[in-house]
């Protein structure tokens, strides 16, 4: 009798210590089957969308659970997913945040709790807060963009820039490679210089007001597809898509069509899928060991015009 | 009494070294010295990298009567071989030399005939001395000397200037007919190679003015 409870005794040590390690592997995530978080500014867009799935393929193709987590352009959404990924025990978060500044703290957090985080496209405002920040080169993309810019104006006219959301930092570095260009040579004049948010609507309503006060303008630059877009309806409504050169940035599949119609002039076209991949193997080499990642590692935007339009597609270069 | 004084006098410390560690005061000069010790200076960082590192690099620069060939028969190896970026996609740089006889001369570039390759032109820009080439293409560059990302674009623009500055007036001068030696970088697009509209940025230039 005394030797059954004995063997009753040791069959429920390894029953609890089971459960410890058990539920502590489950809980943390950190035993040999990683998981990764990818955590976007919005599923909204299209062009989010193509970069997290993408981020979340690769991550699976590499053999790691994967979630992804929607932050709907709201900083408050994106602490949520973060809490929920550091507590889930995600092992690394492939990040596009919301906003340079207001992410930061998510991100500390996540480093706080010993994960990796690899921002995709958009950057946050540390130096030492992400793992690597992997990012569209717009600054050089809009300096590309600003030479063909001031070649099909041959050097002189008016011009219209709508720029994104002013608390965006490719807002100001697309503007300002741009402009470290075209400012070069007198003869272009920028008349008029207004945010519209990244979005389309708001840039046809922008674009019809400053087409009121300017009606003579030669050309506006986009700080991205969606408002060239938007701009391009304006100045069909307005009779004058014909007279005013619509230029952008992103590479989105409906300003390569109108670039192959002659609608839109140029863009320049980012590499979401090369980017997203490029974090989730990162985050497999941090696994790996790895930790001398550049904090910075631009990928190079490229310069789609009606010369060259059918090498590319949306979001991409054609296979 | 003398336990009230007591307490006020200490209190009164109290305040007094509170308030002594709470305020700071520092030089107007030395604030502005430190922020500008810690913020990244551009355009003496290019200079540096100018004489340091790009002038003497310049010997290394691979042949355009190599090079074009390469390119042709196999693009792979040339692009492995010779050619630099900072950054990770498509568009990668080489730096170049070669010699030739100056074809034509425009308002925004320079067409030069090259020496010993019958039909190969290769334009030098005089205009639109933009971008990254002149920073990437040696190589020479550590992406992680950078912290911010508007650091290593303003390097770009920087060495640019230097550009401007010292190798256009030289260029500038140049006549149809002339002998021209030259080293400089150029842009190619590893997928979609076009060997037709080749531009060099140039970084040295020797130009022989043709005998008449």
């Amino acid at each position: 009798m005394k030797y059954l409870s004995t063997i009753k005794q040791y069959i429920l040590y390894v029953l609890v210590l089971a459960l410890v390690f058990g539920s502590c592997k489950a809980g943390n995530g950190r035993g040999t089957h990683k998981k990764v978080a990818v955590i976007v500014s919005t599923l909204n867009n299209p062009w989010f969308v193509v970069l997290a799935q993408t981020a979340a393929a690769q991550a699976r193709a590499l053999g790691y659970d994967t979630k992804i987590f929607d932050s709907q352009n709201n900083t408050a959404v994106e602490a949520d997913n973060f809490e929920n990924a550091i507590s889930a025990g995600y092992n690394a978060i492939l990040f596009n945040p919301t906003d340079a500044d207001g992410s930061v703290s998510n991100v500390l957090e996540a480093k706080a709790a010993g994960i990796p985080v690899f921002c995709m496209d958009r950057e946050v405002n540390s130096v030492d807060a992400a793992t690597s920040q992997i990012l569209s080169d717009n600054y050089s993309g809009c300096v590309a963009i600003g030479k063909y810019f001031v070649e099909k104006l041959h050097k002189h006219g008016k011009y219209a820039e709508l720029l994104g959301l002013v608390g965006d930092n490719n807002t100001w570095n697309r503007s300002k490679g741009f402009h470290s260009v075209v400012d070069f040579f007198p003869g272009l004049t920028m008349v008029a210089q207004q945010s519209a948010d990244f979005d389309r609507n708001k840039a046809m309503e922008v674009m019809e007001s400053i087409l009121q006060a300017h009606p003579d303008i030669d050309a506006v630059f986009c700080g991205n597809d969606a408002m060239a877009s938007g701009a391009y309806q304006a100045l069909v409504a307005a009779g004058k898509a014909n007279d005013v050169k619509v230029f952008g940035f992103d590479g989105a599949q409906d300003v390569i069509e109108s670039i192959q119609n002659k609608k839109i002039v140029a863009t320049g076209m980012q590499f979401p899928k090369v980017m997203a991949k490029t974090a989730a193997n990162y985050a497999g080499e941090y696994f790996k060991g790895k930790r001398d990642f550049p904090k910075k590692m631009p990928v190079a935007v490229e310069l789609v015009t009606q010369e060259n339009v059918s090498d590319y597609t949306g979001y991409g270069k054609k296979d | 009494m003398g336990r009230k004084v007591f307490k006020y006098l200490i209190i009164a410390v109290a305040v007094v070294l509170l308030a002594y560690n709470s305020v700071y005061f520092k030089k107007l000069d030395e604030v502005k010295a430190e922020r500008a010790a810690n913020t990244f200076n551009a355009a003496s960082y290019a200079q540096n990298f100018w004489n340091k590192k790009l002038t003497p690099a310049l010997h290394s620069a691979i042949a355009v009567d190599k090079l074009i060939p390469s390119l042709d028969s196999d693009p792979k190896q040339a692009f492995d071989s010779w050619s630099h970026a900072l950054g990770i996609g498509n568009l990668r740089y080489f730096l170049i030399k070669g010699s030739g006889t100056v074809a034509a001369v425009d308002s925004d570039d320079i067409t030069v005939s090259m020496a010993g390759m019958a039909g190969q032109k290769i334009k030098i820009a005089t205009e639109y001395i933009f971008g990254n080439a002149a920073r990437d293409a040696t190589g020479l560059i550590n992406i992680n000397d950078f912290s911010r990302t508007m650091d290593f674009n303003n390097v770009s623009a920087e060495i640019n200037a230097i550009i401007r500055k010292k190798v256009l007036p030289l260029l500038k001068r140049a006549k149809v007919g002339d002998s021209i030696s030259f080293t400089g970088a150029i842009e190619l697009n590893k997928e979609h190679l076009n060997l037709s509209q080749i531009e060099a940025v140039p970084v040295a230039v020797n130009i022989l003015p043709q005998k008449l």
